[in-house]
């Protein structure tokens, strides 16, 4: 931890959300639930990016911005990272949460609306959803007065996880560019563009909600979109999000600036759409032979949790200096706190539009 | 000796030829006369003037779910909902619980139909016992009970050495035998059509080749056995060319449906994840429906049905993939034809009801859908003109669940006349 970092974290309270509300500059966010990348425009993306930043300076500091209001986090599917982290984002910003799903209602055959509708009469402020099946965070978000978070639909898409990737790839490609050191790069606030970089995606596309965020995002940000795996885990139309596929994953790897590797879950070779592990390793697997066919400075992603020796070669994952793993985490923090603060205290004071089933 | 006179409609008759101003007038529940306004005194007269007279419609794909199901819906509510859309003969799908794989199921059904006397209710039975499949039911007492057809719709027999043996064994008995088209290793786990929606909803798809496939081998099969075959709801590209082929071939014993909604409505439908416009067949891309109306066109379909099918909200209200298949048609089958294929000028007028009414009648072998002397008086009256949205409140059906739902469609029946007697008027239902 350097200097600039502890006199962040002794800073008194008022302060630093001072500090906050200026970086944050009296703006809202052109939405009131987050379920789909598509309903974030550029002007929210700058800001999210901003306010993020700013936190991630402040790391673990405990703001008082939520205080007063509530979070459920309702994980139907099973999460390490993603609903700690939703947590934790809370309670910095002093939000009481609590977490259902597991052995829920849900379970034992209520339905996601009774549910939620339940949850929502506690008058919380932000619902947090993750499901198995697509499509649940945005039926549930027209029925609700709280904010829905999609924290990842079925195969559809992963909001949030798009962000935290997308804002890990500008800091990177800001930095790397000299014009600002790194720690300073929040300061800035301009410049969302990902225009001349290729992102090559490997892996699980067709049941992956993270690409399905993540391609919705990179396209409007400029980047091109590579594409490589089996043509059985390629949906149908994928090239109408406007990008390449790829059978020969050297070629897709070959020059980009960002290698971004999706976990391939085992039983996928129990249903056929990859003969073993084994072979879909030795065909697309992260090794570092193939990551040097990536341009020097690119870098090296992936949402987690990483199955190592398969999506990635081990040596590769947490260790190596071009592997971005963990500053995704950390960037998935800010990016969360941003939201839920942005979300729960809007400036404008205006209401979401919502009908009770 | 009762007597009822249509005055001043447009009275369309597809198998007479009748396109024409005239009076219809009904005697004993038959019909007695059709033309120019004759001198005889009738009991009651209704004005048609400005309306279209046609025989009653007939769907001969529809789910009441009675026995087994009666919260989704029941013969009462489904005859109903038939009366308020012009229907005034259906044939009903077997898959009631119990299934209707025997004679008291079939004579449950037309005992109800009877006492009930709103609509002709034709049952069909299922080809397997409890639609498993591998067992065939006992077909000849279905026969004989009063089934017109057999059929696995809603499952299909994935086992085509079951299905050439059904074939056979329906020839034998001379049975109508009615494929559902579905190849479930294709099908497992989808939710709607697979192509760019599927992709961007991130829902599990159902590829057309598992229709075509599944039509491809029936044909095959029917061309082999020379049973007399229906498929049903057909919606692909693919079992339009199938079916246009084997006709061309010179199959003169395979008669094919289209489900109205497959010609109106794409997969778009399902963006938002609008359960209401969960079925199978899934609704398709716009290829697939440019390619349903050319086989309607050329008459390589005969005839329109809906696949009527009410679910219960707590079954819709699920998740998409999790959420029922199915929707309820009956109430707007013939104004989706009229909005979706008249209007636009795929096809004529008269053609349409031919495909309602004289069509499915032949392949059912029902002496019904005109309007000759002496056929029972069944006729449905439409406002041809009339623009309505629709609004699931209003429907009779205990199934709400339409895609239909909020759209506006021009064409709504006003009088529905089953064996002579009203059982339809100006939005109401009129009981005996």
């Amino acid at each position: 931890m350097n200097a600039a970092d502890l006199a962040l974290r002794k800073k008194p309270l008022s302060e630093a959300e001072e500090d906050l509300v200026g970086y944050r500059n009296g703006r809202d966010l052109s939405f009131f639930d987050l379920v789909s990348i598509e309903q974030v425009t550029l002007e929210d993306i700058e800001l999210i990016y901003d306010v993020a930043r700013r936190f991630r300076d402040y790391r673990t500091y405990k703001f008082s911005f939520n205080k007063g209001y509530s979070q459920v986090n309702a994980f139907f599917e099973p999460s390490t990272r993603t609903s700690s982290s939703f947590d934790l984002a809370a309670k910095q910003l002093s939000m009481d949460t609590v977490g259902v799903g597991g052995n829920s209602s849900v379970s034992k055959g209520e339905s996601y609306l009774d549910t939620i509708e339940t949850i929502d009469a506690y008058n919380v402020k932000t619902i947090v959803i993750r499901s198995k099946e697509s499509g649940v965070p945005e039926m549930m978000a027209r029925h609700t007065q709280a904010a829905i978070l999609n924290a990842g639909d079925g195969w559809h898409e992963h909001p949030t996880q798009a962000l935290l990737d997308c804002l890990t790839m500008l800091d990177h490609f800001s930095a790397e560019g000299g014009s600002l050191p790194e720690q300073q790069a929040g300061a800035s606030g301009g410049g969302v563009s990902l225009k001349g970089k290729t992102v090559t995606v490997v892996g699980d596309i067709m049941h992956s909600r993270v690409f399905g965020s993540l391609v919705r995002l990179l396209k409007p940000l400029g980047a091109d979109v590579r594409i490589a795996a089996p043509l059985t885990m390629i949906p149908k139309e994928v090239e109408k999000f406007g990008v390449t596929w790829h059978g020969v994953v050297e070629e897709a790897l070959t020059g980009a600036d960002v290698v971004y590797a999706l976990r391939v879950q085992s039983e996928r070779g129990a249903n056929g759409f990859i003969p073993s592990l084994r072979e879909y390793s030795k065909m697309f697997g992260i090794s570092r032979k193939r990551l040097d066919l990536a341009k020097k400075e690119a870098i090296l992603m992936h949402p987690g949790p990483v199955i190592r020796d398969i999506d990635v070669h081990s040596a590769l994952a947490a260790v190596d200096q071009q592997s971005h793993i963990l500053q995704q985490v950390e960037n998935g923090m800010a990016v969360r706190k941003a939201l839920l603060w942005l979300m729960a205290d809007r400036v404008d004071g205006r209401q979401k539009d919502f009908k009770r089933k | 000796m009762s007597t009822l006179r249509i005055k001043g409609g447009r009275v369309v008759d597809p198998k007479n030829g009748i396109d024409a101003l005239a009076d219809v007038f009904i005697q004993d529940g038959k019909i007695a006369h059709v033309g120019s306004d004759s001198k005889e005194k009738a009991d009651k007269t209704i004005d048609a003037k400005g309306l279209v007279v046609t025989p009653g419609l007939i769907d001969m794909h529809v789910h009441f779910r009675e026995p087994g199901r009666e919260d989704r819906e029941t013969i009462e509510t489904g005859s109903m909902a038939a009366l308020a859309g012009g229907v005034t003969s259906v044939v009903t799908m077997p898959n009631t619980n119990p299934t209707a794989d025997n004679q008291t199921v079939i004579e449950f059904i037309l005992k109800r139909a009877r006492d009930l006397d709103l609509i002709h209710i034709y049952p069909s039975g299922s080809i397997t016992k409890a639609q498993d499949g591998a067992m065939l039911a006992e077909i000849n007492e279905l026969k004989n009970s009063g089934a017109v057809a057999i059929t696995d719709d809603g499952s299909d027999i994935q086992n085509e050495g079951v299905l050439k043996r059904a074939m056979e064994y329906a020839k034998t008995v001379g049975m109508l035998l009615m494929s559902h088209c579905e190849t479930k290793e294709l099908t497992e786990g989808g939710s709607m059509h697979e192509g760019w929606i599927s992709t961007k909803l991130g829902l599990p798809g159902i590829p057309a080749s598992s229709e075509d496939l599944a039509v491809y081998k029936n044909i095959l099969l029917a061309e082999e056995t020379g049973a007399r075959v229906h498929l049903q709801h057909n919606s692909t590209l693919g079992a339009i060319r199938e079916i246009r082929a084997s006709r061309a071939r010179g199959a003169t014993n395979i008669t094919a449906e289209v489900s109205v909604q497959h010609f109106a409505l794409t997969d778009e439908e399902c963006v938002g994840y609008n359960t209401n416009a969960k079925m199978y067949p899934p609704l398709r891309s716009q290829e697939h429906i440019d390619a349903v109306i050319k086989g309607i066109e050329d008459d390589t379909i005969d005839c329109l049905t809906t696949d009527h099918a009410p679910h219960i909200e707590p079954d819709k209200i699920k998740p998409f993939e999790t959420a029922a298949f199915g929707f309820v048609g009956l109430e707007t089958s013939f104004a989706v034809m009229h909005t979706y294929l008249v209007k636009p000028g795929h096809i004529a007028f008269s053609k349409g009801i031919e495909k309602m009414t004289i069509a499915p009648a032949k392949i059912v072998g029902l002496d019904k859908g005109h309007l000759s002397v002496g056929a029972d008086a069944d006729i449905a009256i439409f406002d041809t003109e009339k623009e309505w949205t629709v609004d699931e409140k209003k429907f009779f059906s205990k199934g709400k669940n339409s895609p239909f739902v909020g759209k506006k469609l021009t064409g709504k029946a006003i009088y529905s006349i089953v064996g002579g007697k009203v059982r339809f008027a100006e939005g109401e239902i009129v009981r005996a």
